[in-house]
Order: C-alpha cells, then sequence, then structure tokens
C-alpha cells in the first residue's frame, strides 16, 4: 500500500486553473465517493480551500501518482497544460506536507490559522463518509495534533502580517479588548472595507462610514452593518469615536488638528486611535502630536505587517524540526518508505 | 498567553516576598507591642509590604500583573534600604499600652501611600508605552507584554483614587490622636490630600489626557516622599 498526496495551490497553479479543480462542500462529498469507487483506491480525503485542492489517497497495487493525476484531471475535464501545476509526495513526505498545511507553513499568508480547521472539516466529511481507514485517521489525526504543536511552540502565527490586521494590533495596544468601541471609516474603498470587517472581528461594535459620495458610504455601510453618515457632518460623531480609519483618495488633508481640539474636552481627553491608509495621506501629522491621539500612516502599518511576516519566516526552520520529530515518532507500518 | 508568562512569574515571586515581609512585621510588631513603624527600617519594610499588597490586589483586578516588572525593583529598593546596618533599632522596648488613634493613623497613612506609589509606577508604565506608540516603535517584549493605554490610564485613577481614600482615613485618624491637632507633619499630609484630590477631580470631572494624570501622579509622589523624608 501507498500513502499518495496529489494538489495543487496559489504557488503552482494559477487562478483559471485553481477555479476549475476547487469544490463546493456538496461537490466535495461526491469527488470523495468517486475517489474511493476509483481502482486500487483502499482511503481517500480531498481538500479544497480557495487556494489549494488536495487528494490524500492510500492505494495498492501499481498505481501511483500518475494515474490518480489523470484520473483527478478527468474528473474535473481538465484538459489544460499540466506542467508544474500539481505537486505530489508519497508516504513521509506525504505526511510531512499534510502537518506543514495543517500548521499554515504553505499558505498564502504565513501562519494563518483557518486552514486548520479547514483540513478539518475536510477529514471530517471523509470520516464520516467512510472512506478513511486505518492509514488516514492515524495520518490525519497526528498532522492535527502536530499543527497544535506548532503553533503553541513556535510563533509562526504571530503579529499582524496585513495593513488591516496591524490596524487592529495597535487599536488593542491602545484599548485592549475592542469589544464595545466605535469606529469611524472616511472614505468607502476597499482598504476601508478591509480594515473596518477586521475591527469588526475584533468586537468594534459601532462602525460608521463616511464618503463624499453619500451612495458609497450607504453601499459599505449596509455591507458591514454600520451606519452612513453624511461627510458634511463627520466631524460632529468624533466626540463619541475610539478609532478613526482614513482611506479617501482626496488630494489635501480630511482631517486637520482642529477638528480633534474642538471635541478634546467633549472627549474627556480618552484616548483616540487614527489611522491613515491613505496615499497622499488624509490626515495631518500634526493631529498625532495631541496627547491622547495615536496616529498611524501606511508606512508604519506597512513595516509592522513586514516585520511579522520576516518574524514568521524565521520561524520556519524550528517549525520543520517539530515536524519532523513529530512525525518519527510515528511507524506507518502499511506505508511504503 | 506567551505574553503573561513573565507577569504571572513576577505575580508568584511578590507573592513569595510579601509573605517573608509579613513574618518580619509580625515578628517587630511582637517585639514593640505595637504596629511596627517606630524606625527606618520598618517604615521601608511596611511601605515594600503595602506596596506588594496593593500590586497583588491589582495585578489580579486589573491584569495587571506584568507591573511587578516595575514594582519589583521599588520593592528591592525599600528592602536594601531597611537592611542598611542601624535602619532597625536595637533592643527596642515593648510598650505597655497603645493608642489607637495613633496606630491607625500611622498605619493607614503607610498603606495609602503604598498605593500612591503603585499609582505612580502605573504612571511609569504609562510613560514608558505611551512614549513608544507616539514613536511607532512596537518591538521588543516589553511593549509587548505591557497592559493597553486605556486599562493603564484607568489603572492609574483607581489606585490613586484608592490610597486617596485610605490617607482620608489615615488623616481623620491623625486628627483623632490626643495630642495629633495641626502637627508639621498632618499638615504636610493634608496639602498632600488636597493636592491629590484636586487632580483625581479634574480627572474624574473633567476628564485629563493619560500622560498628564501620568506626570501629577507620579510628581505628587515623589515630592510628598521627599518632604516626608525632609521631616
Amino acid at each position: 500500500m501507498k500513502l499518495l498526496c496529489l494538489g495543487l495551490n496559489h504557488e503552482t497553479a494559477p487562478v483559471e486553473v485553481r477555479e476549475k479543480f476547487a469544490l463546493s462542500d456538496h461537490a466535495l462529498d461526491h469527488e470523495t465517493q468517486d475517489l474511493i469507487a476509483a481502482q486500487d483506491v483502499e482511503e481517500g480525503v480531498v481538500l479544497s480551500t480557495c487556494n489549494r485542492t488536495e487528494y490524500y489517497a492510500v492505494v495498492n497495487g501499481g498505481s501511483g501518482v500518475g494515474e490518480l493525476e489523470d484520473w483527478i484531471c478527468k474528473q474535473r475535464d481538465y484538459h489544460g497544460s499540466r506542467e508544474g501545476v500539481f505537486y505530489h509526495y508519497e508516504a513521509r513526505e506525504a505526511a510531512e506536507h499534510l502537518c506543514r498545511v495543517v500548521s499554515g507553513m504553505n499558505s498564502m499568508v504565513l501562519g494563518e490559522t483557518e486552514i486548520f480547521g479547514q483540513v478539518k472539516k475536510a477529514y471530517k466529511r471523509s470520516l464520516e463518509a467512510g472512506a478513511t481507514k486505518a492509514i488516514l485517521n492515524k495520518l490525519f489525526q497526528r498532522a492535527f495534533g502536530v499543527g497544535k504543536k506548532v503553533r503553541t511552540h513556535t510563533k509562526i502565527q504571530e503579529g499582524a502580517t496585513s495593513v488591516a490586521g496591524a490596524s487592529v494590533e495597535l487599536a488593542e495596544k491602545v484599548f485592549g479588548r475592542l469589544h464595545g468601541s466605535s469606529v469611524m471609516v472616511i472614505g468607502a474603498g476597499d482598504m476601508s472595507r478591509k480594515t473596518a470587517r477586521a475591527l469588526q472581528s475584533r468586537g468594534a461594535s459601532s462602525v460608521m462610514v463616511t464618503n463624499r459620495s453619500f451612495d458609497k458610504a450607504v453601499d459599505l455601510a449596509e455591507e458591514i452593518g454600520g451606519r452612513a453618515v453624511p461627510f458634511q457632518g463627520w466631524e460632529e460623531e468624533l466626540a463619541h469615536l475610539d478609532v478613526v480609519i482614513a482611506a479617501t483618495g482626496a488630494p489635501h488633508f480630511v482631517v486637520r488638528p482642529q477638528h480633534i481640539e474642538a471635541v478634546r474636552r467633549k472627549r474627556k481627553f480618552r484616548p483616540l486611535i487614527m489611522v491613515d491608509i491613505a496615499v497622499p495621506r488624509d490626515i495631518d501629522p500634526a493631529v498625532g502630536e495631541i496627547e491622547e491621539v495615536y496616529l498611524y500612516d501606511i508606512d508604519t502599518l506597512q513595516g509592522m505587517a513586514d516585520q511579522a511576516r520576516k518574524r514568521r519566516e524565521e520561524q520556519l526552520l524550528l517549525c520543520e524540526i517539530i515536524i519532523r520529530e513529530e512525525i518519527d515518532k510515528v511507524t506507518f507500518p502499511e506505508m511504503d518508505h | 498567553m506567551r505574553a503573561d508568562q513573565p507577569g504571572r512569574a513576577a505575580f508568584y515571586w511578590m507573592a513569595l516576598a510579601f509573605a517573608a515581609q509579613l513574618m518580619a512585621l509580625g515578628w517587630r510588631g511582637e517585639l514593640r507591642g505595637q504596629c511596627p513603624l517606630g524606625d527606618l527600617g520598618e517604615v521601608c519594610l511596611f511601605m515594600a509590604w503595602s506596596l506588594t499588597l496593593f500590586y497583588l490586589v491589582t495585578g489580579t483586578t486589573y491584569r495587571l500583573s506584568f507591573l511587578g516588572v516595575f514594582t519589583a525593583p521599588l520593592v528591592i529598593l525599600l528592602q536594601l534600604i531597611a537592611l542598611i546596618p542601624g535602619s532597625f533599632e536595637k533592643g527596642v522596648e515593648r510598650v505597655d499600652s497603645v493608642d489607637a488613634w495613633r496606630e491607625a493613623h500611622t498605619s493607614l497613612s503607610v498603606l495609602s501611600y503604598g498605593a500612591l506609589a503603585l499609582a505612580a509606577v502605573a504612571g511609569v508604565m504609562f510613560f514608558v508605552l505611551n512614549a513608544r506608540l507616539k514613536a511607532h516603535k512596537f518591538g521588543g517584549g516589553l511593549v509587548h507584554g505591557m497592559p493597553s493605554i486605556s486599562r493603564l490610564v484607568r489603572a492609574m485613577a483607581r489606585i490613586a483614587l484608592l490610597g486617596w481614600v485610605i490617607l482620608t482615613a489615615g488623616i481623620v485618624a491623625g486628627l483623632l490622636m490626643p495630642e495629633g491637632n495641626f502637627s508639621i507633619h498632618l499638615m504636610v499630609a493634608t496639602i498632600t490630600w488636597v493636592l491629590y484630590a484636586v487632580l483625581l477631580g479634574i480627572y474624574f470631572v473633567r476628564g485629563l489626557p493619560g500622560r498628564q494624570l501620568a506626570i501629577g501622579l507620579t510628581g505628587l509622589f515623589v515630592l510628598s516622599l521627599l518632604v516626608f523624608l525632609k521631616l
């Protein structure tokens, strides 16, 4: 018997190829059933996320990766070039690869945690469908244990690796928990949406959106469950805010020191975090000189994200050591090494 | 969780120090037959004990265990002063009777200074974190392990308020002492009390930027300590 892993991801295949192989939950169940019904396949797990589709299979007889690749392309009706699109691993290498995937080491955003749940879900579906037996059950259980150990014993998931994430990290440094905090987004573009969503995901309860074009503000406010505020009256809301995100396309400063000075007393001098992700900048740097204001621009946030990515990359070697040690502890007598 | 670890270790060490201080104070109190605040060594020890006590209490309540990193050096300094030869009187005589108001005045006053010292320590923490956040310097474990700016401001104000309430009780007890009315010592304590009342009043009623509160609390504590040392 042989353990195989065959897949494609964001590093090997462009989006137009990845989307051919992406599977919905419903299609995933059918694909798993078809996989284990295929000749020589004893066990199978199919994983499909936005950035990867992977097949884990235990095969016997003379079948190998070539046969599995042909079968998958036929299933997905794929006739394009296969050169460099697929990667494959066998036996121990397949086990190590799964551990890397579960640990977020193979993800587009290094160290992201969502993949752990996605793999767990894929495995559970296969388990419930009766598509896994001794080898894949043992392999996946071990991989989940390794994933947890990697996250506990390394800093692979520490620090925000995006501008939106860095904004949240800074807001938490000033306010601690963001539960109940009020946010205003000035500008209704994509960065505003991402940052507002990131703050909401950490507990920000009240989000206001203002934009020169009020319709766009309404659209974004509806999308994120916030409230649109006319651009002419945004300053009045300052007294109640904790976080201001500015991301407009204005060629001049939108927020000036006098806007803050006017509401300081009313705010009882509470801390205010201001994140300027616009170029040219929306917030006058002089605003940052006000005692209770913490002002950060795109360069600071990008620098934080870059440093976090670098720190995560430095952890890769430690993660590999953990994976090797953990896989060494397991013997897969059924696998060809 | 990683960020909590240094704070947790500090918490256990401080708890151990607290137990040791309590034993030493108990022994001195037994020798004197009254509150052990009769010499420099005892005052320093009592101060270190009250500082540790408030650290342990507020550390749990406001999750400010990292405060230990800043509190511990102050406790060590006080205990080192207490260890200077001559700080503890030898052959102290056990008193026959004690004045309850005097005992209450001295112990409550020193206890309040423990809280006010801790508020000043939180103020120093605020300065460090505020300066780093303002300068966009986020590296290093110090910033990573510190409480948030908002939490530090709340902690400063609440601990100082607690200290002020205890100081109030200490001053009232002092006024009720048979021979205590209007001594210079009591007057300075009352001026300190008024200044803290003004600062806290401004903060709670009108509001105050965190930095100004921190300056006020550390400045007032250092000033009052210097005045008391002169006396």
